[in-house]
């Protein structure tokens, strides 16, 4: 962590900021933000849309353990319904359907621990 | 030179701020420390502080810190004579706690008994009705079939909570709005409950929906005698995990106060308790009722600490090796007023959603009144294995608002790099008027912060002094005023839409 002081539009501002993986973590005025370079904004940007902004798609939106799965191969869910349990950090969180559909592929296994935007079930919508 | 006789060497069955809470307090007792801690855990702060450490299983919790022959074995290997059990993990553990004794190590705790009638929420509530406590409406039974738990539900009445028998910490627990979520969230429950605690009981309670949560510390010496170290107010509080704590309640009169004292230790001495416990009451239109008693040292424990000048873990080791003779209750006389304020390692702008990865960079900002309780350093990695806490701020002042004032400062210079951090939440906590005013409820977050924080966008010189910071780390230098050049100008369209807040 590096120490900087900048004179900025006539006012002194001092922070601190640590550059690491094309990420740079910054704190000033009270406040700390992460910019990352455009190249690895592109890539984090890909993860992000094939999370589950697809509604035909349940990806894990954190690192965890998968607990519970409620939904077999060709099962019919609704929008809402609970399709995946995970847990992380000893806390568990639901993942649901957006959209009404049928199942056509579980990715995981209970018990397993996923990484971040792993396709965990996929639907037909 | 150890000041305990009895207890040279100590073993920590636990890892991250509390083992290095209980380091510090062996090393000021001159007590050597064995940390027994996961393959994960290994070169984290405590790990670097420990006298010694001994490896006792890979990184998920069921297979290392919850396994009570790993967690012996490893302390007599290393010549310990206790076992400090932290909080968490095995501390409310009556199995291990006999398991300690029975291997001739000292447990610091209460006896196996104790914790084994209090711990376990449900005689604990039977006890607690022999001693003419209030209690919330509820279900304590031994049959815990998911059919009998919903039907149960169902006639106490919904708004319905569901807890683990053998645990705290939010961990187990969940509200039920009526009879079509109940299975789900029971059975989901039960889950947590197993792989937190060991063991899958439930129990069932009437949900009050704008009570105050207001415990009392309890401390009773090796004979049995107790006393209290008065309350602590806990309301807020997200999915039922504590995050920002007080001593005293701002909110509770002294007559009220008084007759909770009293029923904290009335509890305490009938099941015959010694060292830290903590009596957790709800309180709602000027009536208290029963939550649960923890047998253990309490996460928010400094806050006690702050307002009575008393250090709990000293006092609990010291307890436990029979040399320690308590405070009188009459010079227990708080002063002043402290505040905690819980740093979980999660993105207050989504969601609360847990972040992990290598801690980059750590800054606390030291000054009079500030205490950082802290488990980890910069390079320890965070892992999604284990409670997300990263660390407690705890200030003291002269009076509340004073207090409030000196964390809000606090937080504003902490600074936490590698993972996204809750300190933008516990500053919006701390500011809201409801906190300020001190008539926060249980209901605070759910009412005020249901979806965490909205990003919010960067100040022109915020924006400016990043451009210029990253130029420099990447190896060219900016002027001073050079944040026109070309250089930057290209860069700057990317860059204003991919800040934002963590």
């Amino acid at each position: 962590m590096k120490s900087f002081t900048f004179e900025i539009d006539g006012k002194t501002h001092t922070g601190r900021a640590v550059l690491s993986n094309g990420t740079v973590w910054a704190h000033v005025d009270g406040q700390t933000f992460v910019y990352e370079s455009p190249e690895k904004r592109s890539i984090r940007r890909a993860g992000k849309s094939m999370g589950n902004t697809s509604p035909d798609e349940i990806r894990a939106p954190m690192p965890g353990k998968i607990v519970k799965i409620n939904v077999m191969m060709n099962s019919k869910v609704e929008a809402h319904d609970v399709i995946v349990v995970m847990e992380a950090m000893k806390m568990e969180y639901t993942l649901k359907a957006q959209a009404p559909g049928r199942v056509s592929r579980i990715g995981c296994v209970i018990g397993d621990q996923v990484s971040l935007g792993q396709l965990l079930v996929k639907l037909e919508t | 030179m150890s000041q305990s006789t009895r207890i040279q060497k100590l073993a920590i069955a636990n890892r991250g701020e509390v083992a290095v809470r209980i380091i510090h307090a062996c090393q000021e007792l001159g007590i050597e420390t064995v940390l027994l801690h996961s393959e994960a855990d290994v070169g984290t702060r405590a790990w670097r502080m420990a006298g010694e450490k001994i490896c006792i299983g890979p990184a998920p919790t069921s297979e290392s810190y919850l396994k009570i022959d790993r967690n012996v074995q490893g302390a007599l290997s290393a010549g310990a004579q206790a076992i400090h059990p932290g909080f968490g993990f095995l501390s409310e553990n009556a199995d291990f706690a006999q398991a300690v004794i029975d291997a001739n190590l000292i447990f610091v705790g209460p006896k196996p008994q104790t914790i084994r009638s209090l711990g376990d929420k449900i005689s604990a509530k039977q006890l607690i009705e022999k001693a003419k406590v209030p209690t919330v409406p509820g279900y304590a039974g031994a049959d815990q079939r998911i059919e009998t738990l919903v039907d149960e539900a169902a006639s106490i009445g919904f708004p319905v909570i569901v807890k683990a028998a053998a645990g705290g910490g939010g961990r187990g627990m969940k509200v039920i709005r009526n009879r079509n979520e109940a299975a789900d969230l029971i059975s989901s429950a039960q889950r947590e409950a197993q792989s937190a605690f060991g063991s899958s009981i439930v129990f069932l309670e009437k949900y009050l929906d704008h009570a105050k949560h207001i415990e009392f510390q309890v401390f009773g010496d090796f004979t049995g005698k107790c006393v209290h170290l008065f309350e602590r107010e806990c309301s807020v509080q997200r999915r039922h995990q504590k995050i920002v704590e007080e001593a005293l309640s701002p909110s509770l009169e002294p007559e009220l106060r008084a007759e909770m004292a009293k029923a904290a230790v009335t509890l305490a001495e009938k099941a015959g308790y010694n060292g830290a416990g903590t009596v957790e009451f709800m309180v709602q239109d000027d009536r208290f009722y029963f939550l649960e008693m923890n047998t253990r040292l309490q996460v928010e424990h400094p806050v006690t600490e702050m307002v009575l000048g008393v250090d709990l873990v000293k006092a609990q080791i010291l307890t436990a090796a029979r040399e320690f003779a308590i405070w009188k209750q009459a010079d227990l006389v708080p002063r002043g007023h402290a505040i905690e304020c819980r740093v979980y390692a999660e993105d207050p702008f989504n969601r609360g959603l847990p972040s992990t990865g290598e801690l980059l960079g750590l800054h606390w900002p030291e000054g009079p009144g500030r205490r950082f309780e802290v488990g980890f350093e910069a390079g320890d990695e965070i892992t999604p294995f284990y409670d997300p806490m990263l660390a407690k701020i705890i200030v003291w002042d002269e009076d509340r608002p004073r207090a409030i004032r000196k964390m809000v400062k606090t937080i504003d210079d902490s600074i936490i790099f590698g993972v996204r951090a809750n300190l933008p939440y516990l500053k919006a906590i701390l500011t809201h008027p409801e906190f300020v005013e001190g008539i926060m409820t249980t209901q605070f977050i759910q009412s005020h912060f249901p979806e965490g924080l909205t990003p919010r966008g960067l100040t022109d010189p915020q924006t400016e002094f990043g451009k210029r910071a990253m130029a420099e780390l990447q190896g060219r230098p900016s002027k001073p005023g050079a944040g026109k050049t070309s250089d930057l100008d290209v860069l700057a369209a990317p860059w204003s839409g991919a800040w934002r807040g963590v």
